[in-house]
């Protein structure tokens, strides 16, 4: 069931390759829609009952002499990935039909091969299947920045696939050595393998924790990178930058996410020692991340490159609740991968919109659109507020649990609220002050860029009023078009359900991460003191 | 999925939960009414029609009339409640927001509903409020009219969401709920104050409201925490009562804990930016760029009480410290924005800004009466305020309607007598009497009431309380003298006026109604200066010299232009509940026997508290301990103390301020609208004080230089590092890669393949790696 998850997007990359130009429009939303409707069996013929397990197991040996398999799987957490990629993927298309005229052909089979690649990532069960996904989602990803985006997508482009691959090729060294070490030092192995629940339970039980430290090590040298987590960010500023409009929202909305979802995947259970003996480490380089990369976001002058640096930011949270490691702040996290997906993406959404109309980012050039384009900036300030934390709408929801989990953990000698882990309440509230900077940049942007007196580039708008037909912007109205409504409105609705009534994904999440949660903890803490047992004094 | 959709639990009341021993103070909540969930839904649904308003281009005044009916629904409701009330607290909910499990022990789930919680403090907020919002939708309808259309279904879409935030922050069932509508009423008062979002001065003040703000949440997050973590559970019901238990939830003993000092002082952080106490202040002032009557629902009359009512929303927290060092610390921090805020407004002449440093004011006498134990006087000077400032501001925004925004006092004179204005006049004239604490006026009782707790308050149990009632008796007499300064100035006096710069465009019929002023100014192809605030009615009178230099109002003719029916009866129906409100103090409460409805209703919620001297005439040995006036019992004096302060202050006022001729009752000798030779005469002898105070003690540019000044260099710094970085990382790495990728393919000049045949190549060699090791 699942693998048509993978063989739709697949076939119609394909198809789009074949047929001819003017049909790789259709051909694209034709297979995006088709992947949703995939993923929405999947979500239906979902047993919730047992979310912690990966159901839809199937497999398909591809070289048996050294155990790789084609092996896939999900569980809630990946499953609600998925179902973030799937969402997205039509809504990309759409939001890409004025701005994507020329080389359609390529364009829209790097979106759905990238597509395959990404969904690749989440239904893995297979270390190298796993890996070849995570790798493969460069390729169209670079034809996407490095033909398609701006004046400097070149330089972005190479930097990205620079950057992302060097690090992947140390994380990959990390899961070597992992199944090296599942292969020789278990004493009844079959010979190789590369079984994902075969290797972890292989790694917990017989690396040391100085291998551990190491592993964990050469993981995060790959998926700290693609997160990003301070100080490996510098790639994306650019890369979101300069990519076209789907790009970015594919960049922030999903890609990001597969290296978070790495790290809960197998950093977190395969060296669970490490884990919780660097956790801090990690977490303060988080917050580092949350403070520096908002304060950067807030002296931008192009508006694209705020929100490409808020997703330092943002993410920051992201690691923060995942390291955590309690229910609140790894739900917290998860949540956080699809809130931000909905969020940021709709904020590049709107972005591009913006620059199809004006040519130009800048917020010296362009601004006080909020009485030119009311729809356009009314959905502006909505997704504003979203990213920004508001109570009632998605990103609240888990900001306030990587929040909190950052503050219980390791609380517990403050009382029962508190839980075991390797933080505490000091990381959770200079976290917070993450809170006050998110408000300044982002209502500095949108202080600029909609409100204030209107302001259009030179040469824009020669025609005067009144006609408020056709602008040189490749003949858009001033405000967004239904089409352009149509992208924007359901992840409008979604930011708003979740904000409202997260409580399908909580209930959902909770049985596998409190199962990865006390997995972690039990395993981290077994191999050094074990701090449930001492009773913390008052303050 | 229908399994996780059961959490719909269609508005099933919560009942007694699980109350097995009830607190001595607060009893276990019953079952709700499930309609008291109408509150929240109302306000909703009215905001999301002005919405489909919006979107279907509706030009009619339909968004207000909506309003009206459902904030009108609402006020029904409230008061519905309160009759059918039976005195005990009750909850009742909704569906599950935010609910974790990771464990079966205590303190291993978190819940937080979307549920009320209603006891007394509760009803008489959202009876105010409720009142309110519907009084002042119905001022709006008329004063927003120059922009009917889009602007005019924003304004009541925000207006309505506000009434939902307020509700949700009141009504809450617990600290998380209490943290939506905080936040939420952030974000209307943001979006409200930038309403005129093309001048900058209003965006400016908006954005600046919001993060003061958000400093101000980031003290309350870390106390709903901490909060958690301590007791183990947000919802007030069972958090009241382990307070009352005197433990925390890990059984240590709660007046020992540091959590009985620490929590309270990280509320007390969230309450001060909100209700904009000292420090956290500057941003009030600048939140009167605002509509008027935004600036008379929100930043007077009800957003910023939302602190006092956090404060005493947990006052069994508050007082369960046996130091009270957070309540010293709340009063202290009231003491000194009251009086701080009343030096700046001695001396300050745009007369909305004068309003907004008068609520700063009021609000510390709000805070000092929490902080110096009479929750009671507290809760009632808040709820008597609400109706006189809302007066006083809807009064100012008929003049600034009326005159084209004119704010300052030295350009108004004698408005009460002119045609159209009369019952403004009279309508400021009960405000103003109402703020200075005129006797048998509402406000008279209320900041009575705090002024003999603050007198009677011990030392020994809050800091320096003495001090502080003096300074507060100080500021009580100053606030007499400022509202009158302003009364006398604008209201009564020779009749004359300069129009404000709005002039031309509101007045001499040349702006057609129905037309919102961006179009018609676009047909008439106007072009001011940057910043021209044409379509505003709220901004201050510093740049109206230079906008419109061509502007000439003795040669051009000008009509004041008096206000309308839904003003007139808004700001009637404000002025007759302003003197109703005084004859609460009158009524029997329902428990006790002292205080009126107002401490009936604090007496029957979480915020019960007998105040030190509450009941005199029994135990005397306790008397010796109180504090007094002077050697008097302050309950007893303090009738005729502030009386007395409140006339100085307002003779004061009348020496220095007073007009001379036919309408002078006054003993003054002002002669003209900026005449008045005696103060300008007093204001020089204090020279650099009063420009001082006028230029608000500098403290914005304080701030500025020591906060936002540094945080921005360092955020540059920030900046330009990090594109260092990128290009320093990226060229050493790349450098590499670049040169193999050359050295491969000389002839291709596409990176892309390099790569990707060096990722397959990088591959393969892994693979071959394995397969040596496997061999081995």
């Amino acid at each position: 069931m699942l693998s048509f998850l993978l063989i739709i997007p697949l076939l119609s990359a394909l198809a789009i390759g074949l047929a001819p130009e003017r049909a790789s429009k259709g051909l694209a939303m034709l297979g995006s829609l088709l992947a949703l409707a995939a993923g929405a069996a999947v979500v239906a013929s979902f047993d919730w009952g047992r979310g912690s397990a990966f159901q839809f197991a199937a497999a398909l040996p591809v070289v048996p002499e050294l155990g790789v398999t084609l092996s896939l799987g999900v569980d809630t957490v990946a499953l609600w990935l998925v179902v973030l990629t799937v969402i997205l993927q039509p809504l990309c298309v759409l939001g890409s039909f004025s701005a994507i005229t020329e080389r359609t052909r390529t364009y829209y089979a790097s979106l759905m091969a990238l597509q395959a690649a990404m969904l690749g990532v989440f239904l893995a069960r297979d270390l190298i299947f796993f890996y070849v996904c995570f790798e493969f989602t460069l390729v169209p990803m670079y034809v996407l920045i490095s033909l398609y985006g701006s004046t400097n997508r070149r330089k972005a482009a190479t930097k990205f696939f620079l950057y992302t691959f060097t690090g992947s090729i140390i994380a990959l060294a990390g899961l070597i050595y992992v199944a090296w070490v599942a292969a020789t030092r278990v004493p009844d192995a079959a010979g190789w393998t590369f079984d994902i629940a075969t290797l972890r339970s292989a790694a917990q039980a017989h690396l040391s924790p100085t291998e551990q430290g190491w592993v964990m090590l050469a993981m995060m040298a790959g998926f700290a990178v693609k997160v990003p987590l301070f100080p490996v960010h510098t790639w994306l500023p650019l890369a979101h930058t300069e990519a076209p409009t789907a790009g970015s929202v594919i960049l922030a909305g999903v890609l990001l996410k597969l290296g978070t979802y790495a790290i809960y995947r197998f950093v977190l259970p395969f060296v669970p020692v490490a884990v919780v003996e660097y956790a801090h480490v990690v977490a303060a380089l988080s917050i580092v991340g949350i403070l520096y990369g908002g304060l950067i976001c807030w002296v931008q002058r192009d508006v694209k490159k705020l929100v490409a640096y808020s997703s330092v930011a943002h993410l920051g949270f992201c690691m923060l609740g995942m390291f955590a490691l309690n229910a609140a702040g790894v739900q917290g996290s998860i949540l956080y991968m699809i809130n931000h997906g909905l969020s940021t993406g709709a904020l590049f959404f709107l972005i591009g919109f913006m620059y199809e109309r004006y040519h130009t980012r800048s917020l010296e050039e362009v601004g006080g659109l909020g009485s030119k384009m009311p729809i356009w900036s009314t959905f502006m300030v909505f997704f504003m507020l979203a990213s920004v934390g508001l109570p009632g709408l998605n990103g609240f929801v888990s900001e306030f649990l990587c929040v909190m989990g950052a503050f219980q953990s390791g609380a517990y000698t403050l009382g029962p609220g508190g839980t075991a882990g390797p933080l505490g309440p000091w990381y959770a509230f200079i976290a917070g002050f993450g809170m006050i900077v998110a408000a300044m940049y982002l209502l500095y942007m949108t202080g600029r860029i909609v409100f204030g007196p209107l302001r259009e580039p030179p040469g824009h708008d020669d025609h005067g009023h009144g006609h408020a037909g056709s602008h040189e912007g490749g003949g858009l109205p001033a405000d967004l078009t239904a089409r352009e409504v149509v992208v924007l409105a359901p992840i409008a609705a979604l930011c708003l359900f979740l904000g409202v009534y997260p409580k399908p994904l909580i209930a959902t999440l909770e049985g596998p991460v409190n199962d990865k949660v006390q997995m972690v903890l039990s395993l981290g803490n077994a191999a050094g003191a074990a701090p449930a047992g001492a009773a913390g004094g008052e303050r | 999925m229908t399994g996780l959709m059961g959490g719909w639990a269609t508005l099933a009341a919560a009942g007694g939960g699980a109350a097995a021993h009830a607190a001595p103070g607060i009893p276990a909540p019953g079952a709700g009414s499930p309609i008291a969930l109408l509150l929240l839904g109302l306000p909703l649904l009215a905001a999301a029609l002005c919405g489909v308003f919006a979107a279907t281009g509706n030009r009619s005044k339909l968004p207000a009339f909506t309003s009206v009916a459902a904030l009108g629904a609402c006020f029904g409701i409230a008061l519905m409640l309160f009759l059918n009330w039976n005195g005990q607290p009750a909850t009742a909910r909704a569906f599950d927001w935010i609910s974790l499990d990771w464990g079966a022990g205590k303190g291993q789930s978190f819940d937080a509903h979307f549920g009320v919680y209603i006891d007394g403090l509760t009803l008489l907020w959202m009876l105010f409020v409720t009142g309110l919002a519907t009084v002042i939708a119905l001022y709006s309808m008329e004063y927003m009219s120059h922009d009917v259309g889009l602007g005019y279904c924003r304004y009541f879409a925000a207006f309505n969401l506000f009434v939902f935030s307020m509700t949700a922050l009141v009504m809450g069932d617990n600290l998380l709920m209490l943290f939506l509508g905080w936040e939420g009423v952030g974000l209307c008062s943001y979006l409200l104050i930038g309403y005129y979002y093309k001048r900058a001065a209003a965006v400016a003040a908006a954005k600046k409201a919001f993060i003061m703000n958000r400093i101000g949440d980031l003290g309350l997050l870390m106390g709903i925490l901490s909060t958690f973590v301590v007791f183990g559970t947000i919802e007030y019901a069972p958090l009241f009562q382990m307070i009352a238990s005197g433990k925390t939830a890990s059984g240590a003993e709660l007046a020992s804990h540091w959590s009985v000092w620490g929590i309270p002082l990280m509320f007390a952080v969230g309450a001060f930016g909100k209700s904009a106490q000292f420090i956290f202040y500057t941003w009030l002032p600048d939140a009167m760029e605002g509509p008027t009557p935004v600036s008379a629902l929100i930043h007077a009359a009800t957003m910023v009480t939302a602190g006092v009512f956090l404060i005493g929303r947990l006052y069994p927290l508050f007082t369960a410290d046996p130091a009270l060092i957070a309540l010293s610390v709340v009063a202290w921090a009231g003491v000194i924005t009251a009086l701080w805020a009343a030096t700046i407004e001695m001396a300050i002449f745009d007369i909305k800004r004068v309003m907004g440093y008068s609520t700063i004011s009021q609000l510390g006498f709000m805070f000092a009466g929490m902080g110096l134990l009479t929750p009671t006087g507290a809760a009632f000077h808040t709820f008597t305020h609400a109706f006189f400032k809302a007066t006083l501001f809807l009064g100012v925004g008929a003049v600034m309607h009326g005159f084209g925004g004119q704010l300052d006092l030295r350009r108004l004179s004698g408005v009460m007598w002119m045609r159209g204005f009369g019952l403004v006049g009279i309508a400021m004239l009960v405000g103003s009497i109402n703020l200075s604490g005129v006797p048998f006026t509402a406000g008279f009782f209320s900041k009575d009431v705090i002024l003999a707790q603050a007198f009677t308050t011990p030392g020994t149990m809050i800091w320096g309380a003495q001090a502080a009632a003096w300074l507060l008796l100080l500021t009580a007499g100053m606030t007499a003298y400022y509202t009158f300064r302003t009364f006398l100035r604008v209201y009564v006096g020779p009749r004359e006026f300069v129009p404000g710069d709005d002039a031309e465009l509101l007045d001499l019929g040349r702006h057609p109604k129905g037309v919102s002023l961006d179009e018609w100014h676009a047909q008439h192809g106007h072009g001011h200066g940057h910043g021209h605030g044409h379509d505003d009615h709220g901004h201050g009178s510093d740049h109206r010299a230079a906008v419109r230099p061509d502007f000439d109002p003795t040669t051009e003719e000008f009509d004041p232009h008096p206000p309308g029916w839904s003003m007139k009866a808004a700001i009637g129906l404000c002025m007759v509940l302003s003197i109703l409100a005084a004859g609460v103090y009158f009524m029997k409460p329902a428990v006790g026997n002292h205080g009126g409805w107002v401490a009936g209703m604090v007496g029957q919620s979480s915020a019960a508290f007998a105040s030190p001297g509450e009941h005199h005439g029994g135990a005397a040995e306790h008397a010796a301990k109180l504090g007094t006036f002077l050697g008097y019992d302050p309950h007893k004096v303090m009738y005729y103390v502030s009386a007395g302060v409140g006339l100085i202050g307002i003779l004061i006022a009348a020496f220095l301020h007073g007009p001379r001729g036919v309408w002078s009752l006054f003993i003054g000798n002002r002669t003209s609208a900026a005449v008045a030779p005696r103060a300008d005469a007093l204001a020089n002898l204090f020279g650099p004080l009063t420009r001082a105070a006028r230029n608000k003690y500098y403290v914005d540019e304080i701030y500025d230089a020591l906060v936002r000044t540094p945080l921005r260099v360092l955020a540059h710094i920030f900046h330009i590092l990090d594109q260092g970085l990128v290009d320093g990382l990226v060229n050493l790495c790349g450098a590499l890669p670049r040169m193999l990728a050359r050295s491969l393919r000389p002839s291709q000049s596409g990176v892309l393949q390099g790569y990707a045949v060096g990722m397959a190549a990088g591959l393969g060699l892994i693979l071959i790696v394995v397969w040596v090791l496997m061999l081995r």
